[in-house]
């Protein structure tokens, strides 16, 4: 009685510190009961505007200055990094009073949220991979750019894509934008010039190729109308450390910057209708290509998830540790981390790059192959032992018994289950949108950073999935039967 | 004449538990022999390493002339040749009773998918089930379902034919069918070795009873030998306990 106390008290404390442990790293002031208290969100990977220093603490232009205006404005706040896409959304759906992400000004962000006064002039650079040999932006013609979701630079690489003639890929951060390009799987990335810069003076192998071009301005941005007393705080604390030098001297200790013009884009359509019919070929194009990881991935998963699956019955100690190892591993791992292993990590030990969908594809062949696997052997130790027997006693070689005996049985068991890995590798293929894949998920993003239509927009895709889904259910019924019945 | 089957000090240990401490058989062309003992005196392990459904740790066994310890023989050659009864049937499920009796001629080659029915529809009859061939096993009853396995061992036209308790499963009044079938297949010149614990159709069909106890064959002869005058004092006590219930 009193041990399960103690473990119950232990756990309890073992909780309480990790929580306090996530709080306590997201904070750079402390509140206090005086001071009004915010949630500010910011992006995880923006150098030099904000990124985390050695002490995983995040610092930067927007990060030194934000904290330079608190003190000056008598405010406290909480720092909540998250990627830029969520963080933006989360300022409008309220979870965040504000957010600081070298968010660049534009007409179609200015009609949800209100922003200060522009702090920093930005242009938008090209870089390529020194290696590619490309010194001009017409070289790209039929290669691949990639882009960041969601940002000015990715707005302004599309208005030029047709001149230039290129295709794009989107990265939800800089840095796995950075090496698809420095691996080369992609030939070119847009990002805007200090962020750009800042990266390669800090060891990223790129190398800039045009100068600073339709450039635009960064805000700190509130929600629409909410928050007035925070953005007059934010404004009057900018014009404070703008006068006094601060400001200066935070920018000069990040870098020395250039400045550029700025143009904007005009109003979409914002209703479910109008988003469909002015997307309908971005959404189509990611279904499609949902639908050709989903197929493909449940094929070559199926075949070596069969296969794995059968390595853990024969008689075979090797093939037995063969395969409880693959299983070990592929189920253990995140299918995210997974696919950055594969599109990322792989290529830099090989040297040889694979393409998104490739990598995609055999991220899920991996993993759900490992799901499989394992359903695959449970199904066929759970064939009575005396199927085996009774087969091999009649002079059949193993693997005919096998075939005609023990597999048409152990899969009868297995159908479920089959169709429930169909299912989850339908929408596992929405983690592929991390590696720069755009599926339906991707397209999602993608749309709703310009837009910013987030829940309209996810309601289409939502609605997308489960169409898809219930086609799946309907075959895999029909399959099912029709095997039942054989 | 040769032996069918030759077996010369055969030992058989799972780790440290040996079941089977040198056994010394020789079984004839048309020879019905009758295995009894205890549970646990290795006569079924014994039977098993006659196919090879056991690995014999050491010694000797000769199956028409093919030697089983040696690495090189091809086992599903022997097995062809050597048919098996189960106490538990094991009738393939997914398969019906038709299927289950010629899957192995048809996908050995041995026959035409339609000369392997007819054979199939032959044997069924002999066994008294050709109305069921469209059945599952699952419709069948345990008797039935027995009669089945051993025209399915049939199909293969082996020469010898090994059956493990194939009555111990069984509703008592099931067995009386199982044991006609097997009577039959002895009377047509079938080379047998039957485990069993049915005493009466030991002294009726077997031409020799062979007893076993603690891994060793304890005593072997004819049933009336056997039955009537045992010498070894396991073979009495164990014969006094089951004649005698």
């Amino acid at each position: 009685m009193m041990k399960k106390h103690t473990w119950l008290k232990a756990s309890w404390l073992m909780v309480t510190m990790l929580l306090g442990l996530i709080v306590f790293n997201t904070t750079t002031a402390h509140a206090d009961t005086k001071e009004p208290h915010y949630v500010i969100t910011t992006d995880t990977t923006f150098a030099p505007f904000e990124f985390q220093g050695q002490n995983g603490k995040y610092v930067g232009i927007d990060m030194d200055m934000l904290s330079a205006i608190a003190k000056k404005e008598h405010f406290t706040y909480k720092l909540v990094p998250i990627a830029f896409n969520s963080g933006a959304q989360g300022v409008l759906s309220g979870q965040f009073d504000a957010i600081i992400a070298g968010m660049t000004i534009t007409p179609e962000r200015q009609q949800v949220y209100d922003f200060g006064t522009p702090y920093y002039k930005t242009g938008i650079i090209a870089a390529v991979s020194p290696k590619s040999g490309i010194t001009d932006l017409n070289q790209l013609r039929g290669k691949t750019v990639a882009l960041k979701t969601g940002t000015g630079s990715a707005q302004y690489a599309v208005s030029i894509q047709k001149k230039y003639g290129f295709k794009v890929t989107y990265f939800n951060d800089s840095n796995t934008m950075y090496n698809a390009v420095a691996l080369g799987n992609a030939a070119a990335a847009f990002e805007d010039d200090p962020v750009m810069k800042y990266a390669i003076k800090n060891g990223v192998k790129l190398k800039i190729i045009t100068q600073p071009a339709n450039g635009g301005e960064y805000g700190f941005a509130v929600k629409k109308g909410q928050n007035k007393e925070l953005l007059a705080k934010f404004n009057a604390g900018y014009a404070a450390i703008k006068k006094d030098g601060t400001y200066d001297k935070i920018v000069a200790k990040y870098l020395g910057s250039n400045e550029a013009k700025f143009s904007g884009d005009a109003k979409e359509n914002n209703s479910i209708i109008g988003l469909l019919k002015q997307n309908k070929n971005q959404f189509i194009s990611g279904m499609i290509k949902t639908l050709q990881l989903t197929i493909f991935g449940i094929v070559f998963a199926t075949i070596f998830g069969v296969l794995i699956g059968v390595l853990a019955v024969v008689p075979n100690k090797f093939a037995h540790g063969f395969s409880s190892t693959v299983i070990y591993i592929f189920r253990g791992l995140p299918l995210l981390v997974l696919a950055f292993f594969i599109y990322i990590g792989l290529p830099s030990l090989t040297g040889t790059k694979i393409p998104a969908i490739a990598a995609g594809l055999i991220t899920l062949t991996l993993n759900e192959g490992a799901y499989i696997a394992a359903f695959v052997a449970g199904g066929l130790k759970h064939v009575d032992a005396g199927q085996m027997e009774a087969a091999r006693s009649l002079g059949l070689p193993y693997w005919k018994a096998m075939r005609k005996v023990i597999m048409p049985q152990g899969i009868k068991l297995m159908i479920p289950s089959f169709v429930n890995q169909f299912i989850i590798t339908l929408k596992d293929t929405s983690i592929l949108s991390a590696i720069g894949i755009i599926e339906l998920t991707q397209t999602g993003t993608v749309i709703i950073s310009r837009n910013m239509q987030g829940f309209r927009v996810w309601f289409i895709v939502a609605m997308m999935y489960l169409i898809i889904i219930t086609l799946l259910t309907f075959l895999a019924k029909w399959a099912d039967k029709k095997f039942a019945s054989k | 004449m040769t032996a069918k089957v030759t077996v010369k000090d055969l030992h058989k240990a799972y780790g440290d538990n040996e079941v089977l401490k040198g056994i010394n058989l020789e079984v004839q062309e048309n020879e019905v022999v009758v295995m009894i003992g205890p549970s646990g005196s290795g006569k079924s392990t014994f039977l098993r390493t006659l196919n090879k459904l056991e690995d014999p740790t050491s010694g000797e066994i000769l199956i028409n002339g093919y030697n089983l310890v040696d690495k090189k023989t091809d086992i599903n050659k022997v097995r062809e040749n050597v048919g098996m009864v189960f106490q538990h049937f094991n009738l393939f499920p997914h398969l019906s009773v038709l299927e289950n009796v010629i899957l192995a001629p048809v996908e050995l080659g041995k026959m035409s998918k339609e000369d392997a029915k007819a054979l199939g529809m032959q044997l069924l009859t002999q066994v008294g089930l050709a109305e069921k061939a469209d059945a599952k096993p699952t419709q069948l009853s345990g008797g039935q379902k027995q009669r089945v396995a051993i025209a399915r061992a049939l199909a293969m036209k082996p020469s010898i034919m090994l059956f493990d308790e194939p009555t111990s499963a069984l509703d008592p009044e099931m067995v009386g069918d199982v044991l006609q079938v097997m009577r039959d297949l002895a009377e047509d010149g079938m080379t047998m070795i039957v485990v069993t614990h049915e005493m009466g159709f030991a002294k009726q069909v077997a031409d020799r009873v062979v007893f076993f106890a603690d891994g060793y064959i304890r005593e072997q002869g004819t049933p009336e030998e056997v039955f009537n005058n045992p010498q070894d004092p396991r073979a009495q006590d164990f014969l006094n306990k089951v004649l005698n219930v």
